[in-house]
């Protein structure tokens, strides 16, 4: 049913999404935090910025890419000045795509799941002995798990159902950057239904799958809250 | 000493409280609400950044013009008004929490002997989650006391329970403050739970101290902001007379040889009592009234009366010695022509034993 080509975007699908995940987790947890916690003038600035990935055609954002990318842009030149390869049509490039296009996808789930704690707590713990990273590590975390489950689950959702950003930088390399949505455009360009069906129908259950679980989850967290 | 001289501008309200207190016993801090009681106390604990000037401590200076010194090393215990107990963990996670993070070696209380005084025993499995109001501020008060802080802060801990857990855990409170060697700032409008359970006295009023120092002093003079108050208030020492009447005690005003008749109480014949009378539960008569239902109808004497705020004004009687405050309307101070040494009778509505 499934054709070799078709495994390898698969395998490269997850892999990219997981990867992109772990980084996201990464960086996100000190911006949410950040912005849960600051009063500055910059906050607004940075959580346009963030959110900018949600409202821009994601071509656009993969233009731009490509543009700071290519060996002329400025990421480009740089580490091509470095000797480093070019990151334009790599798996690296497309996970620095991924990572910028699904960051609100994590920032902001954590960012309402820090401010929902309150400061309360993180007063009666720094009451109690505890410095910044203490208070953080034993109190805002632990609060914070439904937070990190939504945040996990979306950014990892989100990166697997990328497509135009994709089309942009990485192209279609087989292995490289062919990733699920882009062999399921291919085979639709080619008219290949029925192994477009195949993919379609693996992406959409398995992005409900995901979604369920954070649903239910919720729910019965919720449902304790109130208990 | 406890010496306090700080500052703090919000958007809407400012904070200038100027004191000193001593570093031992119950400080309570009394006033209307939103008179700054609540900021005070979160500033002497260093969680209002903006705040500047004095902050000391005995020997400890947390706070001045060149330096603070961040909240964990300060070595506070602090419950708020409503529980703040960490939801993820159980009670005695919670408990250990602070003393973990002690910065004092030694335990200046016993964790055996804490949890026995505050019968936290059967609660120490349990969830925050499940347990009641007045459970969860004991675990807080516990949990306070167990970091071994040098300064105890009570943020109205009582005002979020109802009246039975109220009358519960403030029976707690007065065994805990019986045994503790640090001092206690204890936040409350309930000139009841002040009545009770405070040595010294801060007046808060639009975000100033008004005045401070042994309750005794503050509550006696005829100068003390107090009794600009609406919740004005007089404490009258007796001792315990009798048992005549049914259902009732009657006690002796020192001093006055007045009797008072109050709910029954369990107390031997001549031992002390305290009662919290606000002003506004007495009214006077000139002629002693013979058909009314109250019960506590004494002979006074006006030593002074003060200047009319908002239509009415506070008297000052001697009930043969000790002193007791009235709020009477501006009308009928008029009415009675009450002046300074006219003899009269004061009907109290309302006592309640404090001590």
């Amino acid at each position: 049913m499934l054709s070799n080509a078709d495994f390898v975007a698969f395998a490269l699908t997850i892999r990219l999404s997981l990867t992109t995940m772990a980084i996201l987790i990464i960086i996100g947890t000190p911006i949410a935090w950040w912005l849960s916690q600051t009063k500055s003038k910059w906050r607004s600035i940075i959580e346009a910025l963030i959110a900018l990935p949600l409202v821009l055609p994601p071509t656009v954002l993969g233009f731009y890419m490509l543009l700071t990318l290519s060996p002329d842009g400025i990421i480009g030149a740089s580490l091509s000045a470095m000797g480093l390869p070019s990151l334009a049509f790599t798996f690296s490039g497309l996970v620095l795509g991924s990572v910028i296009y699904s960051l609100p996808f994590v920032v902001q789930p954590l960012q309402t799941s820090f401010a929902s704690i309150g400061q309360r707590p993180l007063e009666a713990a720094s009451i109690l002995g505890a410095g910044p990273l203490d208070r953080f590590i034993t109190v805002a975390l632990p609060l914070s798990k439904m937070g990190y489950l939504t945040a996990i689950v979306l950014g990892f959702a989100h990166t697997m159902g990328e497509f135009g950003v994709v089309l942009m930088i990485g192209g279609n390399i087989p292995g490289q950057t062919s990733v699920l949505s882009i062999a399921i455009y291919d085979h639709v360009e080619s008219l290949q239904y029925g192994a477009a069906h195949s993919l379609s129908a693996i992406l959409l259950v398995l992005s409900f799958a995901v979604l369920l679980l954070v649903y239910s989850l919720n729910k019965r967290v919720l449902l304790l809250g109130r208990s | 000493m406890i010496n306090i001289r700080i500052n703090l501008q919000k958007a809407s309200f400012h904070l200038d409280a100027d004191f000193s207190v001593a570093e031992t016993g119950v400080t309570g801090i009394f006033g209307p609400s939103g008179s700054g009681k609540t900021s005070l106390l979160r500033v002497i604990a260093g969680l209002e950044s903006q705040a500047s000037g004095l902050v000391q401590v005995g020997e400890a200076v947390w706070q001045n013009e060149s330096s603070f010194i961040p909240i964990p090393q300060r070595g506070i215990g602090m419950v708020f008004q409503e529980p703040s107990l960490f939801q993820h963990l159980n009670v005695v996670e919670n408990l250990n929490y602070g003393i973990k993070r002690n910065r004092i070696t030694v335990q200046s209380i016993e964790f055996e002997s804490i949890c026995e005084l505050l019968d936290l025993d059967r609660l120490l499995e349990r969830n925050p989650q499940t347990l009641s109001g007045g459970e969860k501020q004991r675990v807080a008060i516990a949990r306070a006391l167990l970091s071994s802080p040098m300064l105890l802060l009570l943020d109205e801990p009582l005002s979020a329970l109802d009246k039975n857990a109220r009358e519960n855990l403030i029976t707690y409170l007065e065994k805990i403050f019986q045994i503790l060697d640090i001092p206690v700032f204890y936040v409350s409008h309930s000139s009841e739970e002040i009545a009770r359970l405070a040595d010294n006295l801060i007046l808060m009023d639009g975000g100033k101290v008004s005045a401070f120092g042994p309750i005794e002093e503050v509550l006696s003079r005829m100068d003390s902001p107090l009794i600009e108050l609406d919740e004005a208030f007089s404490v009258l020492e007796c001792s315990v007379h009798s048992y005549n009447l049914p259902h009732l005690t009657s006690v002796e005003s020192c001093g006055g040889g007045e009797l008072l008749h109050i709910s029954h109480i369990t107390r031997e014949i001549g031992q002390k009592v305290k009662l919290r009378i606000l002003a506004r539960d007495v009214s006077l008569c000139l002629s002693k009234p013979t058909d009314s239902s109250i019960l506590n109808i004494l002979n006074a004497e006006v030593l002074d009366i003060s200047e009319l705020k908002q239509g009415s004004r506070t008297v000052k009687l001697s009930i043969g010695g000790a002193k007791l405050l009235a709020k009477v309307s501006d009308y009928s101070a008029k009415k009675l022509a009450l002046k300074p040494s006219l003899r009269l009778y004061a009907q109290i509505k309302a006592a309640a034993l404090v001590g």
